[in-house]
C-alpha cells in the first residue's frame, strides 16, 4: 500500500513543496490549516491536485490528509512554532502618546475614578465669583441651556449671573475630535488643565456665538474642564442667555456631549500630544513597533519639543511653586526637576553617566531654563531607553515588571505617584504583590479604555469606518442615526464591563441598549424597558438634583406662582441620546454579535451580505483559519436574479467546488444571521420568501453542529472552545502586542482554562494576562539572561 | 536700473495720489513687482501725548523737533508728522475701547458686554483692521507674498482678551493676539532651525547609548537598533551640512539674534523686553518673513509703572491728572518720550541696515506708523490722534509736518492702503470716506 506520504511526495510537493513550505510562483504560502481529517480528505478528494481532482480520491485522499496533518499542516506539529519569540519593540503610536501623557500625569498625583456622571454646576447671583452668591448647586447632566429672558435658577435673576460647568471629559478612544462650543453670552472654556484656555470669549460680541475647536485627545483619560457662563448687567439690551457643549467624535457626527462621557469632578490635568505620528505595522492583527523609519523619526522628535515646551510652561512652573524647598542656586531646583522626569521617562534611577550627558551637559549648554528643559527632553525622548521599554535588565525586579504591567495595560509607563512608590520600594518582588498591583491597574480608565478598544476589535469595528446604506430602501438610516448606534453599542459594553466584563453575557444577552431614535428606527423590540423591570442598574440619564438649596433665598417675589406648567428646570433642553434598557427580545436581540451595527458594517449599501458576516464569525469570533479567496470576485449583480433572495444568490456563486472549500465554512454561519437586514434590522421574509437562517459549523474538534437563526448561534457561540479560545488569544495579542506561544506553547490552553473557570470575566483575564507578561524572567529570551546573568558574574 | 516710482509719477505730471490709484491696477503691478519692496509697522503706545510737546508749531518743513519727539532728531528729515486727523468712530464702547479698536478698523464695535468706565458697553470690532487687509492683498500675489504675511508683536500685553487690548483684526469679531513673548516669537520665526541645531548636537550624544544597551538584546533584535542607529547617524550628518550650508549663506547678513536668557513678563523688564522683540521684528524683516507687522506696547488704558525714569505711578493713572498738576505733566512727557525712542530705536536700527538686495536702507523702504488710541489722555479726546511716520515705505514725503483740517482717520487708512498699491474706495464706516484719500502726502 502507498503510503500518504508518497502520494503527498508525488502529487502534492511539486507546488506545496516536500515540507509543506510553499514553492514559489505555484502555490507560494506554507500548507497550514485547522481542519478537522474528515474535512481535509473531503477537501483533497474533491479538489486536489489542482486541475485533476480525480488523481487522489477517497481512501488516498485520507491518506495524504492523515500525513499532512501528522507532520507540518497542524500549528501545533509545526516545529517554527516551538520558537517562536517575543521581539524587540520599540513603542508605537499609542503607546508614546500614552507615555507622554503619563510623563505630564506623573507631576499631577494620582488620578481616580468615579461612577457618576454628568457636569457640576454652580448658579452664582452676580457676574463674579463669589462664595455667597452660591445660589444653586446640581448635576447637570449635559451642558445643553437655553434660558431664554428668564432666571436661570432660583434666586439667580436673568440681568446678572454667572454660571461654572465644571467637570472632566471622559474620551475612551484616542483620535481627533472637534470641541464646539456655542454661547450667546461671555464664556471662557478652560481644558486639559487650568493654565489652559481653549476658548477666551471674555468678550460677548454681538454675532460671535460659535467657538470650535479640533484636538488630538489621548483615549482612556478624563480631560479636566471649567466653562463660565456669564451675562454681565449692562445699560444696552441683553442677548438671550444661550449655551450647549458638543462635540464631533473621531468618525462621528456632531452631539450635545453625552453624559456617558462626562465625568462631575475636575480630575487632575492632562496632556494629550497634538504631534501626528505615524501608523504603525498592523499585518499581525495588532500593532507593532518593529519598524523603524524616517518618517517615525521625524514624529518622535516633534512629539519630544511638544512635549519639551508643556514642560517648560506647565510642568516646571508648577514643580517650582510645590518644592520651594530645594533651593534655586546654580540650577539646583531645575536639575531636581529635569531628574524627575527623567527617571520616569527612562524607567529607572538614572546612572551617573546618564546624568551627566542628558542633564549636566544639557544646563551647559543652555542658559536659558527653557532652552535647557528642551535639550534635554529631546535627548531624552530620543533616547532607545526610552524609545525600547523592554530593554531594561539593569532595572530592578520592580521596575522591570511595573514596566510590562504599564506597558500591557495602559499602553504606557509606570509613573502615578502611587506605582513609582511602589517600585521605589521594590514592591513587586513576589507575584502576589504584582497581582495586587495589576487588581488595582484595571480599573483604571486607561485600562478599561484599552478593554474596550480591544472589545471593539474584536467585534471588527475597530477602525470604526463610514457606515452608508441606500436611503431609499432604508429612509432614516443616516449618519446620526449611525452615531445613536454606536452610543448603544457603547453604552451595552459600559454596562457589561461595569460587571468586570463578562464574555458569555455579552454573547447572549437579550437586550439592547436603546434610544428614541433607535426606537423610532428598528422598532417595536427597540422599546425601553418600563422603568420597575429594570434589571441594570446602569443608569444613564442623570438626574438633575438641586444638591444644595440655597441657603438664603433671594426672594424675587415677581414670578408667577405656578409651578405645575414650570418645567423642571429652567431652560434645560432635553438631550436626544439618552440610552436606556430595551424590552427582553431573545429572538431579536440575540447577543451583542446580533447588535444593527455589528450586521449593518458587515453587509452591502442594499443587502446583507453572509459572507462577509461568515468571515468575521469563522475568523474573529471563532479564531479559524481562512485562506483569501484565489481571485477577487464581484458579487452577482441583484438585479440579474430579481426573484432570489440573498442567500440563495450567495449559494449560486459560491457554488462550484473550489469555492465551497472555504465557503461551506464561511456560508453556513452567515446565514444564521439572515433574519437581518443590510441594516441589522430584524425579518421574517425577503423577496417574499420566508427567511432561512439555518446553518451549520464544524468545530475544530468534535461533530458539526446545526442551528437555527441568530439566538441559537449566540448560544451555541457562548459555550464553543473554539469561541474561547480565538477571544484568549486576541485579548493576549491585542494587550501583550506578542504572539501568545513565545510565552510558552501551552499558554493558550492554560489561559483559557482560567478563562473559563473564572466564568469568562474579562477584567480577570487581562490581569492575568497582565500578570504572566509582566514577568521578565519568564521564558526570557536567552540572550538577555545570559547578559544578566555575566554581569553578576 | 529700474524706473523709479517717484520719478515715473513725475514724468506723466500726474498726482501722486492719482498715480497710486493706476499703479494698483494689475497691469501696471507695481506694488506687486519683487524689485522694490514695502514694509509697514505700525506701533502703539497708550494713553494718549501731551500735545504741546508733541506737535510741531507750524505746518512744512520740519525744524527742530519737540520734546517727545526729540529722539528722533537725528532721523528727522525720515520723519512725518499729521496733526489734525480724528477718530470719529461712534457707537458702542467707551473712548479707550473705540480709541483702540477702531484705530486701525475704521468701524464701530458690535454691541457687546465689555463694560468701560463710561458710555455702553460694547464686544469687538466690526471690520477687518488695515494691517490684516492689506497682509491679505500681500499674501495673494506670489511675487509680494512672505512666510507669515503679517506679525503681531506685544510688549507687556496683558494675558486678558478684550476690546481693551486688541487693536488688530482678521475680520469682523476676529482679534489677533499680539504674542508678547520674546521666547514665544523667537520659536515661531526660528524654532524650526535652533531645533535642528539643537538636534544635530544630542543626537551625537545618543550614538554612545545605542551601543551601550546593544549588549543588552539578543542577537536578531540587535539588527533593529543598528538600523535605528544607523539613521540616527545619517540624519544628524544631513542636519549638519545643511545647518553648515545656511549658516555659510547667512552669516554675514541674517544673523539669528540671539536672546538674553531667563527674561520674564514683568512690569521692570519692559524696556529689555521691548529691544528683544524690537530685534526680533527687525530681523524678521531683513529675512523677509513679512511686510507687515503690528508693535503694541502695553494697551489701551495701559497701566506701565516706569520705574526706570523714576515714575512710580501707572501710566493710565497719571494720564488722568489735569494739566494743571505739574509733576504728573512732566511725567508724561517723559513717559512719551520713552515711548518715542522705541520708536526711534527701531528706525535708527532700519536706516543703518542696508537693504537687502535693493538700494539704501531699509528704512527707505519702511514705513513705521507710530500711533494711539487717544489725542490726550485727561480730556479722552480722539481728535488730533497721534499719527507719526517715520521711513520711506509707502513713499509719502518726509522731513515735513501736515496739518490737516480735522479729517477722519479712515482717509488716513485709504491713503495707506493706496500707497502700498492696493487703492480702494472706503475703509471701515464708508460714511467717512467720502472725500478719498488725504492730499498733499505726497512730495
Amino acid at each position: 500500500m502507498i503510503s500518504g506520504q508518497e502520494i503527498y511526495s508525488r502529487q502534492c510537493a511539486n507546488c506545496h513543496g516536500e515540507k509543506g513550505q510553499g514553492v514559489d510562483g505555484k502555490y507560494e504560502s506554507p500548507l497550514k490549516g485547522d481542519l478537522q481529517i474528515d474535512e481535509l480528505t473531503d477537501l483533497i478528494s474533491e479538489t486536489m491536485p489542482e486541475g485533476n481532482p480525480t488523481a487522489c480520491q477517497g481512501e488516498e485522499a485520507a491518506r495524504v490528509a492523515k500525513y499532512i496533518r501528522s507532520s507540518f499542516y497542524l500549528e501545533s506539529n509545526n516545529p517554527s512554532s516551538n520558537s517562536v519569540r517575543r521581539s524587540l519593540s520599540r513603542l508605537t503610536a499609542e503607546q508614546l502618546r500614552q507615555s507622554i501623557a503619563d510623563l505630564y500625569g506623573h507631576f499631577q498625583g494620582n488620578g481616580w475614578t468615579q461612577e457618576e456622571r454628568g457636569v457640576e454646576a454652580s448658579y452664582f447671583a452676580g457676574s463674579r465669583w463669589a462664595k455667597d452668591k452660591l445660589q444653586v448647586k446640581r448635576t447637570d447632566p449635559v451642558i445643553n441651556f437655553d434660558f431664554g429672558r428668564e432666571n436661570p435658577a432660583s434666586g439667580v435673576t436673568k440681568e446678572e449671573f454667572l454660571i461654572t460647568w465644571s467637570g472632566s471629559l471622559k474620551v475612551d478612544q484616542t483620535g481627533r475630535y472637534e470641541i464646539i462650543l456655542r454661547s450667546t453670552l461671555s464664556c471662557t472654556l478652560k481644558f486639559g488643565s487650568n493654565e489652559r484656555v481653549l476658548v477666551n470669549n471674555h468678550v460677548q460680541s454681538a454675532g460671535k456665538e460659535e467657538f470650535r475647536r479640533t484636538l488630538q485627545l489621548t483615549g482612556g483619560r478624563a480631560y479636566p474642564f471649567t466653562l463660565e457662563f456669564i451675562q454681565r448687567k449692562r445699560k444696552t439690551e441683553q442677548p438671550p442667555a444661550k449655551v450647549s457643549l458638543s462635540w464631533i467624535p473621531p468618525s462621528g457626527v456632531e452631539e450635545v456631549i453625552p453624559p456617558r462621557h462626562l465625568i462631575p469632578n475636575r480630575l487632575p490635568a492632562t496632556f494629550s500630544l497634538q504631534t501626528k505620528l505615524p501608523a504603525d505595522d498592523r499585518s499581525y492583527g495588532y500593532e507593532r513597533g518593529t519598524s523603524v523609519n524616517r518618517q517615525w523619526d521625524e514624529s518622535t522628535t516633534r512629539a519630544a519639543l511638544e512635549f519639551a515646551e508643556i514642560a517648560k510652561t506647565e510642568l516646571y512652573p508648577k514643580y517650582r511653586r510645590s518644592h520651594k524647598d530645594i533651593p534655586d542656586e546654580n540650577r539646583e531646583k531645575l536639575r531636581s526637576f529635569l531628574t524627575e522626569i527623567l527617571q520616569t521617562a527612562l524607567r529607572g534611577p538614572l546612572s551617573d553617566e546618564i546624568s551627566t550627558r542628558y542633564i549636566d551637559d544639557q544646563l551647559a549648554a543652555a542658559e536659558d531654563d527653557g532652552e535647557a528643559i528642551k535639550r534635554s527632553i529631546l535627548i531624552s525622548l530620543k533616547s532607545p531607553r526610552f524609545l525600547y521599554p523592554t530593554i531594561d535588565s539593569d532595572r530592578s525586579i520592580s521596575q522591570r515588571r511595573a514596566n510590562r504591567l504599564a506597558l500591557v495595560l495602559y499602553d504606557s509607563l509606570p509613573a502615578d505617584p502611587w506605582l513609582t512608590t511602589v517600585i521605589a520600594k521594590d514592591g513587586m518582588t513576589k507575584d502576589q504583590e504584582v497581582s495586587r498591583v495589576a487588581s488595582k491597574m484595571i480599573r483604571d480608565y486607561r485600562a478599561q479604555a484599552k478593554i474596550k478598544r480591544f472589545l471593539y476589535q474584536w467585534l471588527d469595528l475597530g477602525d470604526a469606518e463610514e457606515i452608508t446604506k441606500d436611503t431609499n430602501l432604508y429612509p432614516g438610516f443616516d449618519a446620526e442615526l449611525v452615531q445613536q448606534l454606536r452610543g448603544s453599542l457603547d453604552a451595552m459594553l459600559d454596562a457589561n464591563l461595569k460587571r468586570g466584563g463578562n464574555l458569555r453575557e455579552l454573547l447572549l444577552t437579550d437586550r439592547v441598549m436603546t434610544s428614541s431614535a433607535l426606537n423610532d428606527f428598528y422598532g417595536e423590540s427597540w422599546k425601553p424597558q418600563p422603568a420597575e423591570n429594570k434589571l441594570d442598574t446602569e443608569q444613564e440619564e442623570v438626574e438633575i438634583l438641586e444638591q444644595q438649596e440655597p441657603e438664603s433665598p433671594v426672594a424675587t417675589g415677581d414670578e408667577p406662582e405656578n409651578p405645575a406648567s414650570e418645567p423642571k428646570v429652567a431652560g434645560y433642553l432635553p438631550e436626544p441620546a439618552s440610552f436606556s434598557e430595551s424590552v427582553l427580545n431573545p429572538e431579536i436581540h440575540a447577543g451583542i454579535l446580533s447588535h444593527p451595527l455589528i450586521l449593518s458594517h458587515l453587509a452591502y449599501f442594499r443587502s446583507s451580505s453572509p459572507i462577509h458576516r461568515g468571515v468575521f464569525l469563522t475568523r474573529h469570533t471563532l479564531g479559524r483559519i481562512l485562506r483569501p479567496p484565489s481571485e477577487a470576485f464581484t458579487p452577482i449583480n441583484p438585479n440579474l436574479h430579481p426573484s432570489l433572495t440573498t442567500r440563495q444568490r450567495v449559494e449560486l456563486q459560491t457554488g462550484e467546488t473550489s469555492c465551497q472549500v472555504c465557503h461551506r465554512k464561511i456560508n453556513s454561519l452567515g446565514f444564521a444571521l439572515e433574519a437581518f437586514d443590510a441594516v441589522g434590522r430584524f425579518r421574517t421574509e425577503e423577496k417574499k420568501q420566508t427567511i432561512d437562517a439555518s446553518g451549520r459549523y464544524q468545530p475544530r474538534e468534535g461533530d458539526a453542529v446545526d442551528f437555527n437563526g441568530a439566538r441559537e448561534l449566540a448560544e451555541y457561540i457562548a459555550n464553543s472552545p473554539d469561541c474561547h479560545t480565538a477571544f484568549v488569544e486576541s485579548a493576549f495579542e491585542y494587550f501583550v502586542k506578542q504572539p501568545i506561544n513565545a510565552y510558552g506553547n501551552d499558554q493558550l490552553d492554560q489561559l483559557t482554562q482560567f478563562f473559563r473557570s473564572n466564568e469568562f470575566n474579562i477584567e480577570k483575564l487581562i490581569t492575568e494576562i497582565a500578570c504572566i507578561a509582566s514577568d521578565p524572567q519568564f521564558k526570557e529570551d536567552k540572550p538577555i539572561r545570559l547578559s544578566a546573568s555575566l554581569k553578576e558574574q | 536700473m529700474t524706473l523709479s516710482r517717484r520719478k515715473f509719477v513725475r514724468d506723466l505730471g500726474i498726482s501722486g495720489a492719482a498715480a497710486n490709484f493706476a499703479m494698483g491696477l494689475p497691469s501696471l503691478g507695481w506694488a506687486a513687482s519683487g524689485s522694490s519692496k514695502k514694509r509697514l509697522v505700525f506701533l502703539f503706545s497708550p494713553n494718549g501725548v501731551i500735545p504741546k510737546h508733541f506737535w510741531p508749531d507750524q505746518a512744512g518743513e520740519l525744524q527742530s523737533l519737540k520734546r517727545i519727539l526729540a529722539p528722533l532728531e537725528p532721523l528727522r528729515q525720515h520723519v512725518l508728522t499729521l496733526q489734525g486727523i480724528d477718530n470719529r468712530i461712534k457707537g458702542d464702547g467707551d473712548g479707550h475701547m473705540r480709541g483702540i479698536g477702531c484705530l486701525l478698523t475704521g468701524i464701530e464695535l458690535f454691541p457687546g458686554d465689555v463694560q468701560g468706565g463710561s458710555d455702553t458697553p460694547a464686544g469687538w470690532s466690526m471690520g477687518i483692521s488695515v494691517d490684516q487687509h492689506l497682509k491679505n492683498r500681500l499674501q495673494e500675489n506670489p511675487e509680494t507674498q512672505t512666510r507669515f504675511g503679517s506679525l503681531e508683536f506685544g510688549v507687556m500685553v496683558p494675558d486678558r482678551a478684550d476690546t481693551w487690548t486688541r487693536w488688530s483684526y482678521a475680520g469682523p469679531n476676529q482679534p489677533m493676539a499680539p504674542i508678547s513673548d520674546p521666547y514665544q516669537m523667537f520659536d515661531k520665526l526660528y524654532g524650526q532651525t535652533q531645533n535642528k541645531a539643537m538636534l544635530a548636537s544630542v543626537l551625537d550624544d545618543l550614538s554612545d547609548d545605542f551601543r551601550k544597551i546593544e549588549s543588552m538584546v539578543s542577537p536578531e533584535d540587535r539588527v533593529m537598533l543598528k538600523q535605528h542607529l544607523e539613521m540616527v547617524r545619517s540624519i544628524e550628518k544631513e542636519i549638519k551640512s545643511e545647518l553648515q550650508l545656511s549658516s555659510s549663506e547667512k552669516t554675514t547678513r541674517h544673523p539669528v539674534p540671539q536672546l538674553e536668557p531667563n527674561v520674564e513678563e514683568q512690569n521692570d523688564n519692559m524696556p529689555l523686553l521691548c529691544k528683544m522683540q524690537m530685534d526680533l521684528l527687525l530681523s524678521s524683516l531683513v529675512n523677509d518673513f513679512t511686510r507687515i507687522a503690528t508693535f503694541q506696547i502695553t494697551n489701551s488704558v495701559g497701566n506701565a509703572k516706569m520705574k526706570w525714569l523714576d515714575i512710580d505711578e501707572g501710566h493710565h493713572s497719571i494720564s488722568h491728572e489735569p494739566d494743571s498738576n505739574e509733576e504728573a505733566y512732566e511725567q508724561l512727557i517723559r513717559i512719551n518720550t520713552w515711548y518715542c525712542e522705541q520708536v526711534a530705536y527701531l528706525a535708527k536700527r532700519l536706516s543703518e541696515t542696508p537693504e537687502p538686495g535693493g538700494e539704501g536702507s531699509m528704512l527707505d523702504h519702511t514705513t513705521l506708523v507710530w500711533t494711539n488710541e487717544l489725542g490726550k489722555g485727561n480730556s479722552h479726546t480722539r481728535n488730533d490722534i497721534p499719527f507719526v511716520m517715520v521711513g520711506g515705505g509707502l513713499g509719502f514725503k518726509t522731513g515735513q509736518a501736515i496739518h490737516c483740517n480735522r479729517v477722519p482717520h479712515n482717509r488716513l487708512l485709504m491713503s495707506i492702503c493706496e500707497a502700498m498699491g492696493y487703492p480702494t474706495p472706503s475703509f471701515g464706516n464708508a460714511d467717512y470716506c467720502g472725500d478719498g484719500t488725504l492730499t498733499g502726502l505726497y512730495a
